[in-house]
């Protein structure tokens, strides 16, 4: 009876140990429900499949890589409570994810104090790589393969200014973090070019009535309206454009490629023009194979977000590089392999070659992203030669 | 002056849709001093249940009777459930349990119709009509006149049938109208089925203009709220007005002041009437014989 409990108990510990060493855990939060939710569940999608690629080929250090996900429902109080959950109880290695600034803001300070490397899949807000850095913080543990808003803003004015010698301009921004940290960075790129908005609007999430915020933009005779919002409030932005009769042309952050803008403002979306990583055609074999295997995996013809889920796709396949090259799970090695990456990872968005060091935690640079436009219902290429370029992207 | 009319013109609009939701609030506040406060529960499961009736019956006017009667269902769940158990005892936990039936409701809604905004087919075209130089959507106008009729029908069927009469009983004193032969707790239950009814039918109508989802109901739930104090809890006048006032008052501030206090005014206005009127514009004052 005695040697029977003691056997029992060696294999529970046994099965608990081989389980421990077979699979990797790592950590994944994003709003998979509410307005943020086509780039959350894009996302999710994206790292699944990196995920069930890489298992399917023997994983890392020949464990399985095990997803925990969790949704942040775009609540920077929601976040903080997940992570801290993943982080203490699910006893995650590295995290993945994100996809509100705000959220980002409010919780990488739990990543960065248990000495956890986080990859922010999403997120875009120019801060959220910059929120410990040294002197204060000895090393930094959020890296990011995001295109970050000022490189955004500079490409939306670009595109306004440069590009089309608008003068007069207008910014609707939401009233969350990432819609005033947006706005902050459009004006700063503004002024790099000597323009001035020549009107400043904010509205809140759920808003119904754009009417006063136009009707201003109107009056201050905006020949572009500049965006930093996310879906379902810039669909009402370009409805409520055509019901004041008014049309001139929206450019934004890259949250106008959301299928909840597209699908909610219809034909009055299109011709948005925003910043993208990541267009949802196959101008590579190894796009072409990411958006095929996405399509038939998830049942979909249109990804909801095709840059969700093509950097997050790209922020597994860094990490998996990163732990491979450490040969530990632990947090300090990670942060230390993903700051000197040696061999290239061939990702759908880039190839990344030496994509962080020390002081850079980001892929994109200047020059990355491409111009999107809304048309018939998807985001396509809104310049021929960027459809060109996008062939050999690499960092 | 087009813009200004413009900005009156959405004004209305906006106020509109404040008011059918307010004049809820009253019509349960007249008959048992109690209120709904899962209001804008009520009118987000009204806007999601008529997107799923749209989809089998393929029409949208067809659509409206029976999201009507859904919502009707709906006061008569609120009131058995969570206000006649404290009316019974004559005890405030109605407050507590209407919120807590609109949790419940808002959770149950994003069960079934998903946590994500979707878009409501608009049953009439959605290019601009120009009057006077403002643009007009023709839902708009519907939503103003729809929500006028309703709230006249409801006024008209409450002063000139019988039924009216037993609330005006009720309302003046439950327990002398009760020895009368009146069945209070069946006027009781009645007003709260015209109250969902309402707000069911302030969701279907506006849910074209703005997008549908589970937590549709909670701004607007509130802001009517704050009309429904501003007007006067007992006069369905004073909610129309009240509607207007913040409608406006919104969508000027927006424009003359700044977006970014756009929702300030309104709710100065509704501290200055608690202060110096606390009936509402058009409100009786109570008057409490101890």
């Amino acid at each position: 009876m005695k040697l029977k409990s003691i056997c029992a108990v060696a294999v529970a510990l046994a099965m608990q140990f081989a389980f421990a060493a077979d699979s990797i855990k790592i950590g994944v939060t994003g709003p998979f429900t509410g307005g943020s939710s086509p780039m959350g569940v894009s996302m999710r999608d994206g790292i699944r499949l990196a995920a069930q690629e890489i298992n399917a080929k023997g994983g890392v250090m020949g464990r399985k890589i095990e997803l925990i996900e969790r949704d942040d429902e775009a609540k920077n109080e929601r976040g903080v409570q997940v992570v801290q959950e993943l982080i203490n109880k699910e006893q995650i290695v590295a995290a993945l994810g994100v996809v509100n600034t705000g959220v980002g803001l409010a919780c990488q300070r739990f990543y960065q104090e248990a000495k956890i490397p986080m990859i922010t899949s999403v997120a875009t807000g120019s801060i959220v790589t910059k929120q410990f850095l040294p002197p204060e913080f000895p090393d930094n543990y959020i890296f990011r393969v995001s295109a970050y808003d000022a490189i955004q803003s500079a490409m939306i004015v670009e595109e306004a200014v440069g590009r089309r010698g608008l003068k007069k301009v207008a910014i609707l921004a939401d009233s969350t973090n990432y819609g005033q940290l947006g706005r902050e960075d459009l004006e700063k790129a503004l002024a790099k070019k000597n323009v001035t908005a020549v009107a400043v609007e904010k509205f809140n999430i759920k808003d119904v009535d754009m009417t006063p915020q136009l009707l201003k933009a109107k009056a201050a005779g905006a020949e572009a309206i500049l965006t930093y919002g996310i879906g379902p409030e810039l669909a009402q932005i370009a409805n409520g454009m055509v019901k004041l009769g008014w049309k001139v042309p929206m450019m934004g952050s890259w949250t106008l490629s959301m299928s909840n803008f597209i699908d909610n403002a219809g034909p009055n979306g299109e011709g948005a023009r925003m910043p993208q990583t990541f267009i949802q055609e196959g101008t590579t074999p190894k796009r072409k194979a990411f958006i095929e295997a996405y399509q038939k995996a998830y049942g979909v013809d249109r990804i909801p977000s095709p840059v969700s889920a093509a950097q997050g796709y790209d922020s597994l396949y860094i990490l998996a590089a990163a732990i491979g090259q450490a040969g530990s799970t632990d947090g300090v090695k990670i942060r230390e392999a993903l700051e000197s990456l040696k061999s290239p990872v061939d990702g759908v968005v880039m190839t990344y070659h030496q994509p962080y060091s020390k002081t850079d935690h980001e892929t994109v640079d200047m020059g990355t992203p491409v111009m999107g436009e809304v048309k018939g219902g998807h985001v396509v290429f809104a310049y021929e030669e960027d459809k060109k370029k996008a062939s050999k992207a690499s960092k | 002056m087009e813009v200004f009319l413009q900005i009156i013109f959405s004004g209305i609009a906006v106020g509109m849709i404040y008011a059918v939701i307010a004049f809820g609030y009253q019509l349960t506040f007249a008959t048992s001093g109690t209120l709904n406060f899962s209001q804008g529960d009520a009118l987000a499961f009204g806007a999601l249940a008529g997107l799923s009736i749209v989809e089998h019956l393929h029409n949208y006017w067809l659509m409206i009777p029976v999201v009507m009667v859904v919502g009707a269902l709906y006061g008569v769940m609120i009131e058995r459930l969570g206000v006649r158990p404290a009316l019974k005892i004559k005890s405030e936990g109605w407050i507590m349990a209407t919120i807590a039936l609109g949790i419940i409701v808002h959770n149950v809604a994003e069960n079934i119709w998903g946590k994500d905004d979707l878009k409501f087919p608009s049953p009439v075209s959605e290019i601009p009509i120009n009057i006077l130089g403002a643009n007009v959507l023709p839902m708009e106008i519907i939503v103003v006149f729809g929500a006028l009729g309703l709230m006249l029908a409801v006024e008209l069927f409450n002063r000139k049938s019988i039924y009216g009469k037993a609330v005006v009983a009720t309302s003046a004193d439950r327990d002398a109208a009760g020895l009368m032969g009146i069945n209070t707790s069946l006027v009781i239950v009645f007003s709260y089925a015209l109250s969902s009814l309402t707000a069911a039918f302030a969701g279907v109508l506006i849910a074209p203009l703005t997008l549908t989802g589970a937590s549709m109901g909670a701004a607007l739930g509130l802001k009517a709220f704050a009309v429904a104090i501003i007007g006067g809890l007992t006069s369905g006048l004073g909610v129309i007005v009240g509607g207007l006032i913040l409608g406006i008052t919104e969508t000027a501030t927006g424009f003359y002041i700044s977006t970014g206090y756009k929702d300030v005014p309104g709710l100065i206005l509704l501290l200055l009437v608690l202060a110096i009127k606390p009936a509402g514009l058009f409100g009786k004052t109570a008057i409490k014989k101890v």
